[in-house]
């Protein structure tokens, strides 16, 4: 057929002028507004929810937030712990991030892969390992001081703010250290050389170069962390509860136990929702700016700074962070899980495999739990990506007006704290026209809409490392847009999606605040079950279920790690 | 057989126009090279012959049956067309034999086909040993061949490219040129060739078009775009000029002030009083050190003006001259053979032949 005859036949009819008309579109339109659906149905109805009343509008609940002195007292409390979680997350990561990036700091690549494993591992769980250390009576790091001092009482309750604190701020330092980490990699010596030659000592160029250089990755660093802990459920739920501590958090939960007061919920979600807004907005500016061009350039050379006397010392003080947020906990899980009683010494008498058997074979409850979790977050890794890969696709390759905007609805749950989420989407579909509550579907939805961001940033950098003419040069040759995306675009974005895959596994088996609002008995999720059993003093069943957790989640982000790795290698070789 | 003409194309990019109500005709076989600074919008109208963007207004037309207007918009994927991009945009994933044979595959050829295109277009372009190696095992000449290969190998009507060669090194970029020119005298396949470097439009094209602000100010072939260029632009863009003003006067001549005056070689509109523009190549003035070697060239209507040098730059192959005039504050650029030496604030006589004094446009 020559191309005179195709126009020609392609002129002859309309039905033929059509198939002109892009016939992916209704793909793109269709995600696109399930994206836009997914997102402001839960947030519209927060604030429909939080001024209705019930002669229509009024403010009578935000009113009643400020004059109920016990939720005024959690918005105090929270900005008080979040304030110093973000001060002392600053402190360790940039502390750590500087160290393990330019000095020579030793078993450097060992301390980062254990900063990595403190940002896996999920804040409840610290936190209920921390019970089992640090606990006033049974805790055995208190009992440890008792056996040494001979004293009676204990060395530091971890049911306190000050306990609270210190836990949340050993999950919330990774943030700061990767941003530092980050910057101190892009920052030339030469910076520092510039210093030196003009007669400033190692520590004075520290302070008075690297210190400013890195400040907007501090200060960012810090309203991260601020935000981390702000959303925080389960860590305040287990150590703050117990010491009659509330946050915002655990107030909002509170507010949904008998009898729910889903006006003063929703609330008092909104302004933690405003707060999260405007703090990301002031971190993208300080983050966006870029002031230090220095920061963001090539970068010369790097030289690492010798620690001299000092390196030793560090190094200590670095194995007591990291065994304050790993060693420790680790160890107290596993010893718990292998124990009949976990307070005494693991000693022959005292090991059982008792609660591996019981919790994996016997129990149904955490059976069920235990299948829930993994199915759903196979179900909402599966189905999340293939959302976020089609909002990325269309966002990066601009697939019609306006496209752009949708990266501002993929984006949008970033500033929506798992609790608040959880209430919008109890209020959204307890009622027609989509009734979920009761099911794990409402689950799979919350997940879907919490991981979004992730997924949808993981695509988008994915799509962006893939030239658009890449796609242009198999279209020209005769492929439709369908068949460009089977032949060049999947096959070239493919261990990119793997990993947005597994990123969004990972953050749903370990998902609490949220889920904690939407269960329902058949509908228990490993996390929730943990939470549960918590009360009922189940250490063994619980411990076990933390280490499936967490060897789930390193399984995946090793084999990431892994399958990205060769992917570099094949494509050098 | 494949024509191609583009009638009052026009596309706007957030209410300013890139390209901008274009007309260009090119015949069967022929190479038109759109010629242009970046921003000038040679790709964008690439583009829109592609069928990647569509047209605000006007239309295009090949073999005179409209495939792109603003009601129509016939798909890349059927316009049997190829394309060149400028990052060569071969596909990581796939050897060189997998990329070159993709366009037949999607064509429907039979495997025994397929194999013998591939193998027969490899060797064209000299790549039949690499034909099981990945992109990222290739050097950018030899990626650059595959693109080509990939392109040729389905016999399209039409072949554009998009600056196929600025991502080559110096030395590459020169042996390309050739290469292309060579493989269009092979196939004789309509092309479109966008660059902004006017060597490789000069040496790969049977026409230029030269582009400015989304219009196509003027098209020709190399020695009409370099020797008669129509616009001030055309002159300034290609080659090295001198160009000098004045007011256009009666039998050709155009006033410089202060006393000085110029035979150009032909007036399009002769308007008189009318401003004028004169394009004069550094290379088609000639210095002479004495009033005495001036006669001749006088009494065969040469344009003879005294200066001073102001200013030489020794080039090995060349003489780089900038001579003052006293009379007007005008300067020259002259380009002289090594063997014609003169000393700054030396007196020296520009002798040039109205012929090679072209009147140019404003804009």
């Amino acid at each position: 057929m020559s191309y005179a005859e195709a126009v020609g036949r392609l002129r002859a009819g309309t039905w033929l002028r059509l198939k002109a008309v892009d016939r992916t579109l209704p793909v793109w339109i269709g995600a696109a507004l399930f994206l836009i659906f997914l997102m402001i149905l839960p947030l519209g109805w927060i604030f429909v929810t939080s001024v209705k009343g019930e002669q229509g509008f009024t403010f009578d609940g935000y009113l009643q937030v400020f004059k109920e002195g016990a939720l005024l007292k959690a918005i105090w409390q929270t900005l008080i712990i979040s304030t110093w979680v973000g001060v002392i997350a600053v402190v360790i990561g940039a502390l750590l991030g500087w160290l393990v990036t330019r000095s020579d700091l030793p078993f450097k690549r060992t301390v980062r892969a254990l900063v990595m494993a403190s940002f896996v591992t999920p804040p409840f769980l610290g936190a209920f390992a921390w019970t089992l250390l640090a606990g006033p009576n049974a805790g055995e790091l208190n009992k440890l001081y008792r056996w040494l001092t001979g004293a009676e009482g204990h060395l530091f309750n971890i049911f306190s703010r000050e306990g609270l604190i210190i836990v949340m701020a050993l999950y919330s330092f990774p943030y700061v250290f990767s941003m530092i980490a980050n910057v101190c990699e892009l920052m030339s010596s030469d910076l520092e050389d510039a210093a030196n030659i003009l007669g400033a000592r190692k520590w004075r160029v520290a302070l008075t170069v690297t210190l400013p250089l890195a400040a907007p990755a501090l200060i960012g660093g810090f309203i991260l962390a601020f935000l981390h802990s702000l959303s925080l459920f389960g860590a305040p739920a287990i150590l703050g509860l117990p010491a009659g501590l509330h946050t915002i958090t655990t107030q909002i939960w509170a507010l949904f136990q008998y009898p729910p007061r889903l006006d003063l919920a929703a609330a008092l979600s909104v302004p933690l929702l405003l707060a999260t807004m405007a703090l990301l907005a002031v971190q993208k500016k300080l983050l966006g700016r870029r002031g230090y061009s220095t920061v963001g350039g090539k970068g010369g050379q790097k030289r690492l700074v010798r620690l001299g006397a000092l390196r030793i010392p560090l190094f200590l003080l670095v194995v007591g962070i990291l065994a304050l947020s790993v060693f420790l906990p680790y160890w107290i899980l596993l010893k718990a899980s292998l124990a009949k009683a976990w307070a005494m010494p693991l000693t022959w008498d005292n090991f059982t495999l008792h609660n591996f058997t019981f919790t994996f074979f016997e129990y149904g409850d955490t059976q069920n739990a235990i299948i829930n979790t993994f199915q759903l977050g196979i179900l909402t890794a599966t189905v999340g990506t293939g959302i976020a890969a089609l909002i990325a696709y269309i966002t990066n390759r601009r697939l019609f007006r306006g496209a752009r905007y949708l990266t501002f609805f993929a984006l949008a749950p970033l500033v929506v704290p798992g609790v608040v989420l959880a209430v919008g989407l109890f209020i959204a579909y307890t009622r027609p026209p989509i009734v979920l509550y009761g099911t794990i579907w409402i689950l799979f939805v919350a997940y879907l809409t919490k991981e979004m961001p992730i997924g949808f940033s993981q695509a988008e950098t994915t799509f962006k490392s893939i030239h658009p003419e890449l796609e242009d040069a198999s279209r020209i040759l005769g492929a439709n847009r369908l068949r460009v995306l089977k032949d060049i675009t999947a096959p070239l974005a493919r261990s990119g999606l793997i990993a947005t895959w597994c990123f969004i596994f990972i953050g749903v088996i370990r998902e609490l605040s949220a889920s904690i609002l939407l269960f329902t008995p058949k509908s228990k999720v490993i996390s929730v079950v943990i939470f549960d059993l918590k009360e009922e003093g189940q250490v063994g069943v619980i411990a076990v279920l933390g280490i499936l957790l967490l060897v789930v989640s390193f399984a995946v982000v090793l084999s990431v790690q892994w399958m990205l790795a060769r992917e570099v290698v094949a494509t050098r070789e | 057989m494949a024509t191609v003409s583009l009638r009052g194309l026009t596309k706007r990019f957030a209410e300013s126009a890139a390209v901008d109500d274009l007309n260009l005709e090119i015949a069967d076989g022929e190479l038109v090279s759109l010629l242009g600074p970046s921003g000038c919008g040679k790709t964008t109208t690439l583009r829109l012959v592609a069928g990647f963007l569509q047209p605000d207004a006007g239309e295009i037309r090949v073999n005179g049956e409209v495939i792109s207007s603003p009601s129509l918009l016939i798909p890349p994927e059927r316009r049997h067309m190829s394309m060149i991009f400028q990052s060569y945009a071969v596909w990581p994933h796939m050897t060189v034999f997998q990329n070159v044979a993709y366009g037949l595959k999607l064509k429907k050829r039979l495997g025994g086909e397929i194999e013998k295109k591939v193998d027969r277009i490899l060797r064209l372009v000299h790549l039949e040993t690499l034909a099981g190696r990945y992109p990222a095992e290739l050097s950018g000449g030899q990626q650059q061949r595959v693109a080509l290969a990939r392109a040729l190998v389905v016999e399209p009507q039409i072949l554009l490219l998009d600056e196929p060669l600025s991502n080559l090194d110096a030395n590459l970029r020169e042996e390309m040129r050739f290469e292309i020119r060579r493989l269009h005298e092979e196939f004789r396949i309509t092309t479109i060739y966008v660059t902004h470097d006017q060597a490789e439009a000069m040496v790969t094209s049977d026409r230029i078009a030269v582009m400015h602000q989304g219009k196509i100010v003027q098209v020709g072939t190399s020695d009409e775009i370099f020797d008669r260029p129509r616009t001030r632009f055309v002159a300034e863009f290609i080659g090295k000029t001198n160009i000098l003003k004045g007011k256009l006067e009666e039998n050709r001549q155009v006033d410089l002030g202060a006393g000085l005056s110029l035979q150009v070689s032909s007036a399009e509109n002769p308007s008189k009083g009318a401003e004028a523009f004169v394009c004069i190549r550094p290379h088609n003035i000639s210095l002479l050190g004495t009033e005495l070697e001036t006669r001749e060239p006088r009494q065969k209507g040469y344009n003879v003006f005294s200066g001073n040098i102001q200013r030489r730059i020794y080039f090995g192959d060349a003489i780089d001259y900038i001579v003052e005039l006293p009379a007007g504050q005008l300067k020259l650029r002259v380009v002289a053979p090594p063997s014609q030496r003169y000393e700054p604030g030396q007196k020296v006589f520009a002798v040039a032949h109205p012929d090679h004094c072209v009147l140019v446009g404003e804009e």
